[in-house]
């Protein structure tokens, strides 16, 4: 065999070949990624005093306010939210804690539902999630309100802020997320 | 044809290494002298076909193929992900260089010792991805206390131009030995080194869970990349940096050939020993800090209303530091090393069983060790290769290579000097040349050079 020929079947081998195997990109339409990510969110402990106003009466309820704007870098991606609340309460009062969503007008736009019941002397672990038809909310919001609301005694006594009650909550949300083509 | 432009239109995308094992020491090529300084070149001049001369192109990813995520196989491609995920080493790397030989030249002196000069443009990119940062893509951080590190993370590219001169030397009829200084002329660098840090969720005491950034120091240094609002980014302005306009640097080649027996040959070499001063247009920055958030605790106090989420971002700002730096700094050159055993037999005899030329022969078998040594990332490539003279003017090379891309990495090469026009092609990945898509790496390197040998 003399080179030239070498030289043509080699090329021809090369050549001849098919360069590539069946591949299918449009499988990217079907591919999905589901990852979730835990953040920690609020934490509070309230007592006796935070019920008493200037003059020490009680009040049967107070707040707080946290703004924040949440980005929308991966707004189209995020299917599911779920908040997940435990409490403890000394109290020998039930209370009733609402979380509700401002947007930069301090419009109220939404409020996490259920809101969460809280026994007299119990502990409670309360999972709420945000529907996905309703979690674009979240990227309008602008601050997020909390409210405590405290039922009266049923003995009809009242707080004196020498108590040692202690209402505690902790809190977590975890975002779920699916990485896809959209 | 159309298999050719196929081929070169992927290699980009393929995602390899700076490792030239076909071209490095093949049929007395000029290019060969960029691989070693000191090989041997038995013509008495050549100068290389402006743009043409030499174009290689290689890339690679340790990850995965394309294949193997997009093979049309009938299993669902969500499985395919996640078996590529799972099969995710503890960092994978990614690699693209490219060279394009502007200007070739170079003639024999009167003592025989070769002298060779040019221009060449490269780019370089490499990134390491730890898996780490895999699985917090793909999973999220929702496992309690699994510890996702970056110390794993780096990344190096650059673009320059090198202008470079060179001398090969015969010291004996045993030894020949060569150097070439280079200088080098960069549009832009950018790296990022010795990276360190963590994030983990531990479960928490004053929230169910706290959050944690632990031991991070992360740097990036650039230069060419944030620019001045007068400078416009146009081919003009590449062309100038790359023209000795750009930050300039020095650098050292140094190489060697060696025949112990007459039909043995070791060689070596060492490339690009250099480093360029960035100056122009220079950026740095770090991040250090360690942090602890267990969330944002509400106190309920009207009569002292706090702003939360500003004091949650002070405290984050005041742990993690971000420092910019605007002062010079040295960057060095990946250095490649090259060593080389080989063994020559076969020669041609004439009708009459004579020996047609006694310092020729058909046939070279040998072992090629390259290592590339980065401040980023190094490794290492073992090639066993054949050399073949099929006629006295077409040489062919085989070659099987273990790198840390494929441990089935077939090569070929081929030159071919009509008259004075030498061409040359050098292709690797051969067993994935049926299936581009299944290849991790790939590499084409080809070049055309006017060649003028001795009379014989």
């Amino acid at each position: 065999m003399t080179p030239k020929k070498i030289i043509s079947l080699l090329i021809t081998i090369l050549l001849l070949q098919s360069c590539t195997k069946d591949v299918d990109f449009n499988q990217l339409d079907d591919a999905n990624i589901n990852a979730s990510y835990i953040v920690t969110l609020v934490y509070f402990d309230v007592e006796a005093t935070n019920f008493l106003n200037e003059y020490n009466e009680e009040i049967e309820w107070t707040s707080d306010v946290i703004e924040s704007k949440i980005s929308t870098a991966s707004q189209k991606y995020l299917e599911r939210v779920e908040f997940t609340v435990i409490t403890e309460n000394s109290f020998n009062r039930s209370f009733e804690i609402n979380i509700v969503f401002f947007d930069e007008a301090n419009n109220p736009i939404y409020q996490l539902k259920p809101s969460i019941q809280i026994e007299p002397n119990s502990s409670t672990k309360v999972i709420i999630e945000i529907p996905q038809s309703e979690i674009d909310v979240i990227y309008n919001t602008q601050f997020f309100g909390f409210s405590i609301l405290m039922a009266q005694s049923a003995d009809g006594t009242v707080l004196s802020g020498e108590e040692a009650f202690k209402l505690n909550l902790k809190s977590s949300v975890e975002l779920f997320y699916n990485y896809r083509k959209v | 044809m159309k298999y050719f432009w196929v081929f070169y239109f992927l290699i980009p995308f393929l995602g390899h290494s700076q490792n030239k094992q076909i071209v490095y020491d093949f049929a007395n090529l000029p290019q060969t002298l960029l691989l070693n300084p000191g090989a041997e070149v038995t013509n008495k001049w050549h100068v290389g076909v402006p743009v043409v001369s030499h174009f290689s192109v290689n890339g690679g990813f340790t990850g995965f193929s394309t294949y193997d995520i997009f093979a049309d196989n009938g299993i669902p491609i969500n499985d395919k992900i996640k078996a590529a995920v799972n099969n995710f080493g503890k960092s994978e790397f990614v690699t693209f260089n490219q060279q394009l030989e502007v200007i070739s030249a170079g003639f024999e002196l009167p003592n025989k010792s070769y002298i060779s000069f040019g221009y060449y443009e490269e780019f370089d990119f490499l990134a390491k991805i730890p898996k780490d940062l895999v699985d917090l893509f793909y999973q999220g951080n929702s496992i309690i206390n699994k510890q996702y590190a970056i110390h794993k993370l780096a990344a190096r590219s650059e673009l320059l131009g090198v202008f470079h001169i060179g001398l090969s030397k015969k010291i004996d009829n045993k030894l020949q030995v060569g150097a070439r200084g280079k200088i080098y002329s960069g549009v832009f660098n950018a790296n990022s080194k010795n990276n360190s840090g963590s994030l983990y969720t531990a479960d928490g005491t004053a929230n169910i869970y706290s959050q944690h950034l632990e031991n991070v120091h992360i740097k990036m240094q650039t230069s060419g990349i944030f620019l001045e609002d007068t400078d416009e980014v146009t081919s003009s302005y590449v062309q100038s940096k790359l023209l000795l306009g750009g930050n300039l640097g020095l650098g050292l080649d140094v190489g060697f050939t060696y025949h112990p027996e007459k039909q043995w040959e070791v060689t070596g070499s060492m490339l690009d020993l250099g480093f360029i001063n960035n100056a122009q247009n220079v950026r740095s920055y770090a991040i250090n800090g360690d942090y602890e958030v267990d969330g944002i605790q509400l106190l309920f106090d009207s009569n002292n209303p706090e702003n939360y989420w500003e004091n949650l971002k002070d405290d984050f700002e005041e742990s993690i530091v971000l420092d910019t730096v605007y002062s010079k700094y040295i960057s060095f050159r990946p250095v490649k090393l090259n060593g080389a055993v080989s063994y020559s037999f076969g020669q041609n005899y004439d009708d009459c069983r004579f020996l047609i030329d006694s310092n020729s022969y058909n046939n070279k078998i040998g072992f090629h060790l390259f290592s590339t040594l980065g401040a980023v990332h190094s490794y290492l490539a073992a090639t066993l290769f054949f050399e073949k003279k099929l006629h006295k003017n077409i040489y062919t090379k085989f070659t099987y290579t273990v790198d840390p891309f494929s441990f089935s990495n077939l090569g070929l090469g081929l030159s071919m000097q009509l008259g004075v026009v030498n061409t040359y092609i050098a292709i690797d990945n051969l067993l994935n040349f049926s299936n581009l898509y299944d290849a991790q790496s790939a590499s084409l390197q080809f070049g055309l050079n006017i060649i003028v040998n001795h009379k014989n």
